[in-house]
This record gives C-alpha cells, structure tokens and sequence, in this order.
C-alpha cells in the first residue's frame, strides 16, 4: 500500500527559535522543554507505553525464555487436543488457557503471545531503523537544498519529484526478485537479514523526498530572515549556520514528521509482507498477525484482538506522544 | 485436463480499525467442536465417477429426464473468481470453461448425470455412444434427427468433420491433444482445413454418418469425445481466432453479451429441440454471470442470501476455507451445499533428474507431515481424501493401496524415513522446496518444513510468484527438488491419469510430466495397457501400473480432492458432476 502523504506541520517556531524565557531564574531551553513536557500527562503516559513496546521488542528472547514457549514451535500440530479438524483452538476464546496466555494460532497452531512479542520486534526493527534513516537523510538533504539554493536546488528538487511519483509498492515487488537473484543461489534461501535491509532500504528510499521537500520549503523562508544574516556577516560557515542556526528551528516540523512516519511504515511493511515480498513465514510479523486475523475474525474473534489492541495502542501512543514533545517544544501551537 | 494455480487468497487487508469495528459484531470467538457430526447427505464415494457405464441408444434418446418439481423460466445468476478465457471448444481443457459450454456446445457423446450421481456416457449429437469393430481403431457415430444450430440450419457431418479438423491450426493450441495425435495419418504433417486440405482420417460418410478412422486402438474414444476440447463448430460460421469470443450455439443457450473479466449473459436458444437432447433440462429462461467474485466474497454472499444472490449458483467457487468450520455447524446452510470427490488429485513432484536416489524419494513420501498440510487448507471436506495413489477413486479400476503409510500415518512417519535415509547413505540430503506463494501456502510450506526436518532433511524454501509458477516449474533444468501441482483425468479410465504425467518419453519443457520421471519398464507397460480393450482388464492394467510407479517413489501424492461448495435458497436442481468436479448447470431450475 502507499504510504499517506503526510499532513503539513503547523508554521515553524517563532524567529530565533528560543522560547520566551519563562520567570526570572536562567533556564536552558533544553530544561524548560523537559518541565513543560513532564507537565503533560498525557505525553508521559504515551512516553511509557511507547517504551513498553520498545522494551518488549527489545526483551523479546528473555520474555520467552520466562515465558517457556517459543514463536516457531507448531504446538497445536505437536500436540494432541489442542485444535478441531478445522485447525480452529478447541478452548473457547482463542485457546487461551494458563499455557498459551493469549491463545493458539489457527492452522499451525503456534502461541500467539510470542508471535506478537517476536512481531514487534520485527516490525519496531524495520519501522524505526527505516524512519532514523529517512529523517536523517531527509532532514540533510531538505536543509542543503533549501540554503545553499540555486542549481543544486534545482537538481535536488528534480529528484524528490521523480521519487514522489514513483509507485513504490510497485517498484519493490519488481526489486525483491531481482536482489534475490543478485544476492542468492537458487538453491538457498533468502536470508531474513537481507529481506530486513532491502525492506529498510526501499522504505528509505521512497520516505526521505517527502521529509527534504518540507524542509527546503522551511529554510527557504528562514534563510532570509535578520538571525540568519547576522550570522552570515559574522563570518559563520555555511555548515555552522544550517546546524547550529537553522535546525534547531526546524525540530518541530521534524518530529512531528518521523512521529507520523514510524506507525506509517509498521502499516506499509505490513502491506508488503501480505503482497509475498516483504518478511516472510516462519519470521513472526505484526502486520501479517493482523491480516490473518482479519481472515478468520468470523471463527476465533480473540486472534483478531491482540494483536489489534496492540498496534491501536501504540500507533494511537506514538501520535499523542509526538504532539506532546512538539507543544514542549513549542509552547505557542498548544491548544 | 489442466489443474488451476491454487486459488491465491486476496483478502483485502483491512484498516486495524476497521477490523475491530467489525469484530465487535461478531459471534465469539474460538472453540469449536472437535469433529463434526454433520454427515454429508451424500458421500463423496457414491458420486465417484467409477460407476460410469456406457448407455444405449434408448438412454441417448430426449428429452432428458425431468428434475422433480422443476418449473421453467426465471434467471439463474452465477457468480465466480474469474471470466471465461477461452469459448472456442478447440481451445478448453479446463474444467470451469467446460461447465460454461455445457450450457451453448454440444459434442457427439456427453455424460448423463442421474438422480442417485450415477454417470451414463449417452449420445449427445449422436444416436448413441458410438460403435466400434475392430477393438478401438475405427469408430462410427450417427447424427441425430433435427440436430441445429442458433441459425436454425441442421448440424451435419460436415461440421463435424470441421470441427475435428481445426484442432489442428495454429490458433487453438490450448485444447486437449488426444485426438490431435490419434488422428493424424503416420509421418503426415497437418495444419488444419484452411487451406483446402482435408483428414482422410475423419470420414463424413453422408450427411448423418461419421467414421473416425485411429491410427492405434483406443477403446475408449467414444470418452474422449465427450470432452468440450471436441465440441461441434459449425463450418460456415468459423470466424476462427474470433470464435473464441463468440461461439455459435448448439445447446439451449446463446451467448447475448460478454463483457470481459465483468459479465456474460445467456438467452434461449429457440432452434435448440429438447426432444433431442437426453441430457439438458434448460429450465430457467436467462443465465446472468458475473466475475472478479473472490470465494470469500461469493461464500459470504450465499450465506446472507439477500435479494437477486437467492436466485446465485457458482460453478467453481468453494465455501472459503475461513467459512468452513460456520457453514459445516449451520443445519440451514448444509441443505444449500453440493460436495463430492472431483477427479482432481494433487500431489508434490520430486524432481527425478535432481533426487536421483529411489530411497531418499520414498523418505521424503514417508516424512510428509499430510495431516497438518491438509488441515491448514480446511480438513477434508475444505481440500479433499488423504491420497497414496496416482489414480483417483473417480476412475474406472482404481485400487486403494498404501506403500509409505500415507494413510494410516498422514502426520508422518519421521523415523521410518530416517532408516531410508541411513540406508541410501545420505542422513542429511538438502531439500529445495518451491512453492507458490499465496498466504496459505506460506504457512503450509512452514508445516512441510517443519515435518521434513524431523526426518533429518535440510529444507530450503523457494516461494515462487503465484502467476508464473507453472513457468518456473516447467523448465526442465529448474533448480528445485521438490514442488506441487495436480492433474485430473480427462475421462474417468486410467489412460488420461497415466500417460501424459509418467511416460518418460513425453518429457519436455512446459508438459505435465513435473517430476521427470523416466523407467523404460513403466514405458512399456503403459503401451500394452493403452491397447487393452475390455473396460475391466484395462482397469485392472492401469491400477497395476499405478502401483509399478508409486514403488519408484516419483510423487508424493497429497489429496483427492473434493468439492464443497454453496448456493443460493432460490434454486432447485443444483448438483455437484463427478467428472468436472465444480457444480453441474444444467438441471437447475428457479423455484416459484
């Protein structure tokens, strides 16, 4: 699936981008950041339950050594008992018992606790490695092309139209098969890592235009203004102007950015993987959960429901928590 | 006839919301009942195609025998995956376009399905089933009386002849190729009628008499022309390659309008004489179809049977596996099903010119996890009968046997095949399996995996894009060990089961024969069981010749596969045919 264009960002920090000083004694902006942001509750809450997930994804291997089962052993086909001829859990709710927390698996019968613990993972892996690379990328080239200007604008600009318009989903079903015969012999199997780092690759490659065009825009109408130009006169170097001038008036539009980013590419791997090119079985994936669920809601609802609930959470917890940081950072946008 | 790729799942992806707003209207979730008690009110068994028997002139005589409580008129819908891709009787071999021909294409024998299931091969265009005298060589069929076509002119041999004769031209490569090679005189070069050349093989004798004259005996080719590939085409309206899109109707129907990959409509065909036909009842006036209906969709669509869907049959859409377990538990539902056992087997090929080693083929038989395979794809009424036989229980002969415990382990027998893999001396070969890849056979390539490597195999998985995967498979120097597919016999004797899949003479890139397989002894004993003429004999030969090849392990045979399908409240008459395996259109009627 495409990824939605992301919504355009509320106008930028105010000129000079420091906060008004808030009372008498001398804070850093970095500090009255943190004081306005540990007043949200909200934002806290969501800081926590994004963690969660992260530690989650991160601890997978020890959950499940605590745990006691494993993401890949089929156990309702190991053991008798456990699934009807239709491959469907015989205990009500899913399979749910004191073993299998969150149930069984219809058809191979695996547990469904650690094909969520194991997908997040994958998916947390891929959607936040993908969404470092492509902010960063986006935000050097938005920045260069926007201040330096002129040819390299152009042909910068040319390049994000090409890419913008380029159908990506598409383009990475017909790359897939071409890096597997690159990269593996017909008689091996495609590594997970390979599929992992072509999956970041290409959503990086398709997700910086987006973030750069932004920016460009942003530092074209920030360039001009008196700070700039003080700097300049000053004797600033282009380098030290762009980082230490103009990006630290541009975080707000950046966060809110990678925030929006991150669930969209959990979504758009899990488009991919359902299309047979992104991570495939035995890999445990969140998206593929989903999917499947959405497949045999009718029969066994509580497999559905898991994984569901969870990526509600947390795609709803990512988006309130980028709001939060954004009004910290930028006292004036709050409502 | 040729098997279709598996079905590939497209289950739109829904919107995580979107999901849960619909989950919460759902019946609860999980648990069910281990086994279920619903017995099928008809067996798979008593529909088998095994009990065909030939009839006489007198069964071949219209019109044919009336459904109980049938009425004319109305409009049968029909709903299903895909659109008719070829209408040209030269060029079908697959089952869904036969169904469709039934209904506007008449051959000279056709198969009578009665009340009980029970096949009679009769006349269709001819008087009866045909006669032969010389034990298969030459045949001579008689043309009915008032026989026409959609323009009200006669069907004559002439057109039949034709008819025999285009299967040879370049246009029509898709269709069957038995009678193309029987046919032809030997060492003769033949491009179809065209340019003026005619087959002294095929002999108009007079307007009402046809002889065919083999060039081998073939006992049952009185069989072979009940397949639609040998359908009539009328001479004088051959638009050849555009035939394809408008054939000219013999049947009860005429094509009104087709509209491709969205809608077919059919009319009356008022030149067609019931009084002529002992098979075709054509109650209903109009038949509506429509394609792009995925088997989700359509099986959902016939569950909430609301307005013009109650009045909905489908020829090839299944209950979708997802539905299954609802539909099997629904007491309504299960009066609205058709089930029986198709003559489709399916079966993995092991690839003889890569796994060289007769032991390692039959550890590989032993160690396949069916049972876990099978319940993945929706347990026998959703796929089918465990398989350990070539030939299917649908054909004439068919002898059950069990060489690798495929039946009485379908879980898998791990150790048995760790001893064979000891004895060939290699305890740890390397296994590419290649598979489609459709969600489905995602997961059921994980279970294969998991099963072979119990027996010590080194499994490396291949998925293959679902619309070249026969491509990728056909290529005689594919890299791959091991992958699927199924084949189904053209008419219910064992020849059509055997001949093209495992005579290692008819190996060649793009051909059924998968697996490669090549014995010089199952090569002869395949020519002497082709020229056997009595039914029974030649039945007990290709049974024999079955077992000959399952000892050299070239397959591992994984179902006989079954058909479970629904259709809507609205209609009467609507029956499962042994020998297409889909749903049989032509006793079904509107009920008033």
């Amino acid at each position: 699936m495409t990824m939605p264009a992301p919504a355009l960002p509320e106008a930028s920090a105010a000129p000079g981008g420091r906060p008004p000083d808030a009372g008498s004694v001398g804070r850093s902006p970095g500090r009255l950041t943190w004081m306005r942001f540990r007043r949200d509750r909200t934002g806290v809450l969501s800081a926590f339950v994004v963690l969660f997930f992260f530690v989650v994804a991160l601890a997978a291997p020890l959950i499940s050594m605590a745990y006691g089962n494993d993401p890949y052993t089929q156990y309702g086909q190991e053991r008798e008992g456990l699934l009807n001829e239709f491959g469907y859990p015989l205990l009500p709710n899913g399979g749910i018992s004191g073993e299998f927390w969150f149930g069984l698996e219809p058809g191979l019968g695996r547990d469904v606790f650690m094909l969520l613990v194991y997908g997040i993972r994958t998916s947390l892996l891929i959607a936040a490695a993908a969404t470092l690379l492509t902010t960063l990328i986006g935000v050097v080239v938005g920045l260069v092309a926007g201040y330096v200007g002129g040819r390299t604008d152009y042909l910068i600009g040319r390049g994000i139209d090409i890419l913008l318009s380029f159908p990506s989903t598409l383009f990475f079903i017909a790359f897939m098969p071409v890096v597997e015969s690159l990269f593996v012999s017909p008689r091996e199997e495609t590594p997970v890592w390979l599929r992992t780092v072509s999956l970041i690759t290409v959503l990086t490659l398709f997700g910086w235009a987006t973030i750069a065009r932004l920016l460009r825009g942003q530092v074209l109408s920030l360039r001009e203004r008196e700070f700039v130009e003080a700097a300049r006169i000053t004797g600033a170097s282009p380098a030290r102007i762009i980082f230490k001038e103009l990006l630290p008036n541009l975080w707000t539009p950046i966060i809110i950015q990678s925030t929006l980013l991150l669930p969209a590419f959990v979504t758009a791997e899990a488009g991919l993987s359902f299309l047979g090119v992104g991570i495939i079985e035995p890999t445990p994936d969140w998206g593929r959960l989903i999917q499947r669920g959405a497949e045999v809601y009718r029969d066994d609802i509580t497999f559905l429901l898991f994984p569901g609930v969870s990526l509600v959470i947390f795609v709803l917890a990512f988006n309130l928590l980028g709001d939060s940081v954004r009004d910290a950072l930028d006292p004036k946008t709050r409502r | 006839m040729r098997y279709p790729r598996k079905r590939a799942v497209t289950a739109v992806a829904t919107l995580v919301a979107g999901a849960l707003a619909l989950s919460a209207c759902a019946q609860g979730g999980g648990g069910g009942p281990k086994t279920t008690n619903a017995a099928p009110t008809r067996t798979q068994d008593a529909q088998a195609a095994s009990k065909v028997k030939v009839g006489t002139a007198e069964d071949s005589k219209g019109p044919a025998a009336a459904e109980p409580g049938a009425t004319k008129g109305g409009t049968v819908n029909m709903i299903d995956r895909d659109d008719f891709t070829h209408l040209d009787p030269a060029r079908i071999w697959l089952n869904y376009y036969m169904t469709a021909s039934k209904l506007f294409t008449r051959q000279l024998t056709e198969y009578k399905l009665a009340q009980d299931g029970s096949l009679t091969l009769v006349g269709d265009l001819a008087t009866d089933a045909g006669t032969t005298e010389d034990g298969g060589k030459t045949w001579k069929f008689t043309l009915k009386d008032n026989i026409k076509w959609q323009d009200g002119s006669p069907i004559t041999t002439a057109d039949i002849k034709h008819s025999f004769e285009r299967i040879y031209a370049d246009f029509t490569p898709e269709g069957p190729p038995y009678a193309e090679e029987w046919l032809l005189p030997e060492g003769k070069k033949y491009k179809g009628p065209y340019d003026g050349e005619h087959l002294d093989t095929v002999e108009a004798v007079d307007d009402k008499t046809i002889v065919f004259h083999l060039n081998s005996p073939h006992p049952d080719f009185n069989f072979t022309v009940a397949m639609t590939g040998y359908g009539a085409v009328p001479k004088k309206h051959d638009t050849k390659e555009k035939y394809d899109k408008m054939p000219f109707s013999s049947g009860p129907y005429k094509i009104v309008s087709h509209v491709t990959d969205k809608s077919m409509d059919l009319e009356r065909n008022e030149h067609w004489d019931p009084a002529t036909d002992a098979i075709r009842n054509a109650y209903p006036d109009k038949w509506h179809m429509e394609f792009g209906v995925q088997a989700l969709q359509s099986t959902d669509r016939f569950i909430a049977d609301n307005g013009a869907d109650k009045q909905t049959l489908t020829f090839h859409n299944p209950v979708a596996t997802e539905r299954i377990q609802q539909v099997v538990g629904d007491p309504e539902l299960m009066k609205r099903t058709v089930q029986g056992l198709t003559p489709f087997t399916t079966f993995y090929n092991i690839n003889n010119s890569r796994v060289k080693d007769v032991k390692v083929r039959q550890a590989l038989i032993s160690a396949f996890p069916m049972q876990q395979v099978r319940q993945l794809q929706g347990g026998e009424l959703g796929i089918g009968k465990f398989a350990s036989t070539i030939i299917s229980p649908t054909v004439l002969g068919h002898e059950p046997f069990d060489l690798y415990g495929q039946q009485t382990k379908p879980q898998g027998d791990p150790e048995k095949a760790k001893k064979l893999l000891a004895e060939a001396g290699q305890p740890n070969p390397t296994i590419v399996y290649a598979y489609n890849q459709t969600p489905t056979q995602e997961k059921v390539t994980v279970a294969i995996k998991t099963g072979l490597e119990k027996a010590g195999f080194k499994v490396v998985t291949k998925p293959l894009n679902p619309a070249t995967y026969y491509d990728a498979i056909g290529k005689l120097d594919n890299p791959y060990d091991v992958y699927w597919s199924g084949w189904a016999t053209d008419w219910p004797t064992g020849s059509t089961a055997i001949t093209l899949t495992y005579d290692g003479r008819k190996i060649a890139a793009q051909q059924p024969n998968y697996s490669h397989f090549n014995d010089p002894d199952v090569n002869a004993a395949i020519d002497k069981a082709s020229a056997i003429v009595d039914p029974a004999e030649a039945g007990k030969a290709w049974a024999a010749l079955d077992k000959m090849i399952m000892e050299k392990a070239p397959i591992i045979p994984e179902f006989y596969q079954s058909y479970f399908g629904l259709y809507g409240s609205g209609l009467g008459g609507v029956k499962f045919h042994p020998v297409t395996g889909e749903q049989y259109p032509n006793d079904v009627y509107v009920k008033q």
